[in-house]
């Protein structure tokens, strides 16, 4: 065999590139696995898809860097209380948390979350194909201090979109989706009890639920959020809208509707004993793709109906953030940084169908479109559509505030008493309002008397 | 130790063995005392200390601020919605209380016979004390949601169609009495049963020779007998639901409206949804007192702790 000089020095070059490329990932990841092996991260999130789907991968990321990961879940306001307490003592209990959208202002606000910035600023922590940039802006929003520092990363960016489980009673009727609330009356009327079967379900989270109806009809939660929280809850618009609301929960909806979770409700629709509702469309999906779902082929999805006033259908998002008190901050980013890769999103997309996702190069993905194409229908682009609007107009502003979840419990109160008919709108709106200024006053803050 | 050891009774000698005795007993309970001491009555009185300041999680700077410290206790006599707890708080102590006195005693005095079968019975009907309360509220969700409920299945397959009582004002609360009676009854019955089976047998042969009828002997022998345990368990139960949370919460959520929000719930909200520390400690604080009180005039009507000498 004859031996060219040109190419031996190929051959070697060539051998070095590969064994180098070969050797350059597990070289990073061996980096990451000795600086961190051994070390346990202990982790929380309220229950849900996203992360029921990541668990299966986390042996994945065990093996690569060493870290193991503890990973609890626990019911939305179960989740909320116990990490409220956590991060206000600033233990070091846990070292990744969901931040979650209602207690994002408060929780950055009150400096009990990590400044992210400092690993995606640092090549070595972060590398640039990580790329910060690529989670859409509006959900990202709510991550952020006002001087746009990031304390965490958006997982899902809920959207609310409408359904209807049983079109085919709407098209029977000789009706479309509706686009007005005018609309949505007409279409309910035409097929709440048909074939046993209510007009609309909605679960007990009014003030997340209501809010794009009172919008719609003119109102306000707050008067100038962040900078006025003055409530707007005595105004003659709230007390039509919530009147409004809670006709339609009691004229429309199933026996026992003001006790409903999220999932009864979701659970309602997809066995066929409810029609429309309004939510985030993390619970309109399963209508399409759940095997118990007995609607696969008769489901529809659509915006949400606009109000007289204009278009407010909610939009929020959940992040991962790193408690201040978290003794081990580094091996809590290498966590996070996998968990949002593109490609670690991208393979939950694929793999299970999750529809929520923040990152602009999987929603503009041709995959993320054929996972939204729902019973024939193109639901991507409402997803993106209402996205963009919350990002643009700013609306959803209310929501973040650090005192939200004291005027969103009056709000709660109050449409059930409407819907009960303990008291007229107006007069349950007023003592909304009284309750929610005690409150706020209670929280140091000046509100316009 | 020998007979000639033992001091005589009202000696020097007796009147120092009775204070080496006493001192020994003290320090036996001296290390459960300090450990009682520092789970219970320190964090009591942090609880008590912290009521008197304006204490928010989200405001580190209002821990330690006395410089207001009655206004907390201001605000509470001017919030309407703790002024409806504490009525709802009533009426669930009261009929709860009063169904398994009632309950668990009638079905004690029925259960009172020396039978295989009973004894199984008896079993039975202590399950839903034995069940973790968490599990008693979702058994009683499933019961109380027309969707999934045997209950409303079955009384609408009867065409006694029953719309759902826990969103409905007017039944909500009576569905949380009825599910608490459930769960606790078996308590009273229980002690009770205990009670019934310490009786002298004395005392029924006797009111028998006298020729009393059953319910003679129930009304006139046993009932007196059973006084004492009844009030200890009615006493238990009192400050147990005074601390109802698990139905209410998996239930209700206090709802609709505030008509099942009792004031230990609405305490709960004050510090784990809004973080009003402070105000929630202010009133807690109120609550034991009311506690404390009422089950001294319990004690006290009753004649309880009087020393015999």
């Amino acid at each position: 065999m004859a031996f060219h000089r040109r190419r031996v020095l190929r051959g070697v070059v060539g051998a070095s590139a590969f064994s180098g490329a070969a050797l350059h990932a597990p070289a990073i990841l061996g980096q990451a696995r000795s600086r961190h092996a051994g070390t346990t991260i202990n982790a929380s999130c309220f229950q849900t898809t996203y992360f029921e789907y990541l668990k299966n991968y986390f042996p994945e990321f065990e093996e690569r860097t060493g870290i193991k990961v503890n990973f609890t879940m626990q019911a939305f306001p179960v989740y909320n209380q116990r990490t409220d307490l956590e991060l206000s003592t600033r233990g070091s209990a846990l070292d990744v948390v969901n931040v979650t959208f209602i207690y994002s202002g408060r929780w950055i606000g009150a400096g009990w979350l990590e400044n992210l910035d400092r690993f995606t600023k640092d090549a070595n922590a972060t590398p640039p194909d990580w790329d910060p940039a690529d989670f859409v802006a509006g959900p990202q929003s709510a991550m952020q201090n006002a001087k746009g520092e990031t304390f965490g990363y958006a997982w899902e960016g809920g959207a609310m979109i409408m359904s209807a489980s049983r079109f085919d009673l709407i098209e029977k009727a000789g009706l479309k989706m509706p686009t007005t609330f005018d609309e949505l009356t007409q279409v309910l009327d035409a097929v709440h009890g048909k074939d046993g079967v209510a007009g609309f379900t909605a679960d007990r989270l009014h003030h997340w639920n209501w809010i794009p109806y009172l919008m719609g009809q003119g109102g306000r939660v707050f008067k100038d959020p962040p900078d006025n929280l003055t409530p707007m809850l005595d105004t003659p618009a709230a007390a039509a809208s919530a009147a409004w609301y809670a006709n339609l929960l009691m004229k429309y909806g199933p026996d026992g509707i003001l006790s409903y979770s999220d999932d009864q409700a979701m659970r309602s629709q997809m066995s066929g004993r409810a029609n429309i509702r309004t939510q985030s469309i993390t619970w309109h999906v399963p209508l399409a793709k759940h095997a118990e779902s007995t609607v696969r082929d008769k489901v529809r999805y659509a915006v949400m109906p606009r109000g007289p006033q204009g278009d407010f259908p909610g939009s929020n998002s959940h992040g991962l953030g790193i408690p201040a008190g978290s003794r081990k901050k580094e091996a809590a980013w290498e966590f996070i940084k996998w968990a949002l890769s593109k490609e670690t999103m991208a393979r939950v997309v694929k793999e299970h169908g999750y529809p929520s996702v923040c990152r602009r190069s999987i929603i503009a993905s041709p995959t993320f479109k054929e996972v939204l194409t729902l019973n024939g229908q193109d639901v991507a682009s409402l997803f993106l559509q209402v996205l963009e609007l919350g990002g643009k107009t700013g609306y959803m502003k209310y929501r973040t505030v650090p005192v939200f979840p004291q005027v969103g419990d009056k709000i709660n109160k109050a449409i059930e008493r409407v819907a009960t008919k303990q008291q007229d709108a107006a007069a349950a709106m007023k003592q909304a309002q009284t309750e929610s200024i005690q409150d706020l006053q209670k929280a140091g803050l000046k509100v316009d008397l | 130790m020998t007979a000639a050891s033992i001091p005589a009774p009202g000696g020097p000698a007796a009147s120092d063995f009775a204070r080496g005795q006493r001192r020994f007993f003290a320090l036996c309970v001296a290390p459960s005392l300090a450990v009682l001491a520092v789970i219970t009555l320190l964090p009591s009185l942090y609880l008590f200390f912290t009521s008197f300041t304006p204490l928010s999680l989200t405001r580190p700077e209002t821990s330690w601020d006395f410089s207001q410290p009655l206004e907390n206790y201001r605000q509470i006599a001017a919030d309407a919605r703790l002024g409806n707890s504490i009525w709802v708080q009533v009426k669930l102590s009261f009929w709860t209380v009063t169904l398994q006195l009632l309950i668990g005693a009638a079905l004690a005095l029925l259960l009172n016979l020396r039978s295989r079968y009973l004894e199984a019975l008896r079993t039975v009907f202590l399950i839903p004390m034995v069940l973790p309360p968490i599990v008693v509220a979702i058994i009683w969700k499933v019961v109380y949601t027309p969707d999934i409920s045997p209950m409303h299945g079955m009384l609408a397959a009867m065409g006694i169609p029953l719309r759902s009582l826990i969103t409905d004002p007017n039944w909500a609360l009576t569905a949380i009495v009825v599910a608490d009676t459930w769960e606790w009854f078996p308590f009273t019955m229980l002690m009770v049963l205990a009670a019934l089976q310490m009786m002298p047998q004395e005392l029924i042969d006797a009111a028998k020779v006298d020729g009393a009828s059953a319910w003679q002997t129930t009304r006139h022998v046993t009932l007196p007998f059973l006084t004492g345990v009844l009030l200890v368990a009615g006493l238990f139960r009192l400050i147990d639901s005074i601390k109802a949370f698990p139905l209410i919460f998996i239930l209700t959520d206090g709802g609709p409206g505030n008509v099942t929000e009792v004031t230990n719930y609405y305490s709960y909200l004050q510090a784990f949804n809004f973080s009003y520390l402070g105000f929630s400690s202010a009133i807690t604080v109120v609550l034991l007192a009311a506690t404390i009180l009422l089950s001294w005039l319990i004690v006290r009507s009753v004649g309880w702790g009087a020393r015999a000498d």
